[in-house]
């Protein structure tokens, strides 16, 4: 379970989150909408321990990730970021296997096919598919995705979403930062809005 | 064919190694017979050999330095003459030197090199995160603002000298193998083995940081730390080798990139490749150096840079899928 405690999050003198609490169940998907700049991606990044909260806490079990080391985060939880520049030409095996083992997810989400090309030559759609698969085969207990949807087509929206049924249903705690424009959200166990 | 490539490599720096001992302005009489009895050729042994073997020894350390500070700063102009390592490394040996602590190419000099060539490093990383988070603008900016500053310093410092040495000294600063001795490889060996050490330790942390700092990070990187280390490994390879030979310009750009370019971008696998690539671009350089002129030597950063640049010029209009910036 993931307990986010009356946090407050202040960014270069703006607070973007105010004394927000809720609770996350184990094993389920949640989705957090909201319009642009209403803190959500402030938010997951907070429960991923990229920014710390300026008042209360976030825990995922026993963990806080404020106060965790980097390698021992990341056996706890796995995160895509919303959008994935590449750098070096590795290949999208070589970077989803910089996190666990790629044949499953590779399969899942359809790159098998592009196994062998470079990072670099992707497009958006696939680099921001790429990265989810990474933070997939990173095979920890809780996935924060960022906008997973948004570079996809409607295909690959709803093979993604498929990929995160499955991994709930096996325990994985999911929480998703969808735009408030995404209408069909009966995937959803739970919808946080209006948070902020 | 990609898969001979790195034997290729090691073939062309031993073809480089006996073409750089056989030439030069004495003719070296039954050079097969000298090169196995040590000793019997004493321009051979006492000359030759130990400036082919620091040519080696500093192309594979600056060739390593380079690589740690494109893959620290994930950027691909990033090199230890930007970075203004090379200038620390530079400013510390010459004051040294100048103010008699320590002498040309000796252990003390590496040692003050290296010192020198991390507080300038650290100095640039400090100045360009002062007001926000590290970027590759203000590190560039800042490497350039900070090289260009010390190394005024120095050649203030070596005119206003009036020494006998000051114009080795000078000579030295611009890069040069020729003031190597048999006595400059051990320290020259020590900085290569130590940071190609360290440099291989911290390699499969830098092929993760290649991803950007935060999913690195989500991947379990301590980013900082990593970071340190990738420039501790730096300071004391481009550190090492700019207080033994003094400035040589363009290696650590090009040896990484024409390896990463040839073999793919895992920096473990691209550290033996840029110190081979290095060795090799090092030793031509040099040897053309002395070789083209004669009698008089020209300044092998000049060389360097004829032969490294269309070389990667080569390979990025080929293709450019290896390294792609923002």
């Amino acid at each position: 379970m993931i307990t986010i405690d009356e946090i407050t999050i202040v960014r270069d003198g703006r607070q973007i989150i105010e004394e927000f609490s809720e609770k996350i169940p184990a094993g389920s998907i949640t989705v957090i909408i909201g319009p642009n700049g209403c803190g959500k991606s402030t938010l997951l990044a907070a429960i991923a321990g990229d920014i710390v909260p300026s008042k209360g806490t976030i825990t995922i079990g026993e963990v806080h990730p404020a106060r965790t080391s980097a390698r021992t985060l990341a056996g706890v939880r796995a995160m895509a970021m919303q959008t994935q520049f590449f750098t070096l030409g590795f290949t999208v095996r070589q970077i989803i296997e910089m996190a666990g083992a790629p044949f499953q997810v590779m399969e899942q989400l359809h790159l098998t096919q592009i196994a062998d090309r470079h990072v670099t030559t992707l497009s958006g759609g696939e680099s921001a598919r790429v990265a989810i698969a990474q933070a997939i085969a990173q095979n920890a207990p809780v996935l924060l995705l960022d906008e997973p949807l948004a570079a996809q087509d409607v295909d690959s929206r709803l093979r993604i979403i498929d990929v995160l049924k499955k991994l709930a249903e096996n325990g994985t705690t999911i929480v998703v930062v969808a735009h408030s424009s995404e209408v069909d959200l009966t995937w959803a166990d739970k919808v946080i809005k209006n948070f902020a | 064919m990609k898969k001979f490539a790195p034997t290729v490599n090691a073939v062309l720096l031993v073809i480089s190694i006996v073409l750089a001992l056989s030439l030069g302005a004495t003719h070296i009489d039954h050079f097969w017979s000298a090169l196995i009895h040590p000793g019997s050729n004493e321009i051979l042994w006492q000359i030759r050999i130990p400036r082919v073997f620091a040519a080696v020894l500093v192309g594979a350390a600056l060739g390593i330095a380079g690589l740690m500070a494109q893959g620290a700063c994930n950027n691909a102009l990033a090199e230890p003459a930007i970075l203004g390592t090379s200038a620390g490394a530079s400013f510390a040996a010459v004051i040294g030197v100048l103010f008699g602590v320590v002498q040309v190419g000796s252990l003390g000099a590496i040692a003050l090199g290296a010192i020198g060539a991390l507080f300038a490093t650290a100095l640039t990383f400090k100045l360009a995160s002062l007001r926000s988070n590290l970027s590759s603008f203000a590190l560039i900016i800042v490497g350039i603002a900070v090289s260009a500053s010390l190394t005024a310093i120095v050649g203030i410092a070596t005119t206003m000298v009036t020494r006998a040495d000051a114009r080795s000294i000078s000579f030295w600063n611009f890069g040069s193998l020729s003031l190597i001795t048999n006595g400059n490889l051990i320290g020259l060996c020590a900085i290569t083995i130590i940071g190609g050490a360290i440099a291989w330790r911290v390699a499969p942390a830098l092929d993760l940081l290649s991803l950007g700092d935060s999913t690195a990070f989500h991947l379990g990187v301590d980013v900082r730390k990593t970071r340190i280390v990738a420039l501790i490994a730096l300071s004391i390879l481009a550190g090492g080798a700019v207080s033994s030979v003094g400035t040589i310009a363009f290696l650590g750009l090009a040896a990484p990139h024409i390896a990463r370019f040839v073999y793919g971008p895992a920096h473990r696998f691209l550290i033996i490749q840029s110190a081979l690539i290095g060795s090799t671009l090092l030793l031509l350089a040099d040897t053309a150096a002395r070789t083209i002129a004669q009698p008089n030597e020209l300044p092998i950063g000049l060389v360097t840079s004829l032969l490294g640049a269309p070389i990667l010029i080569a390979l990025v209009v080929r293709r450019n899928t290896t390294w792609r910036t923002p």
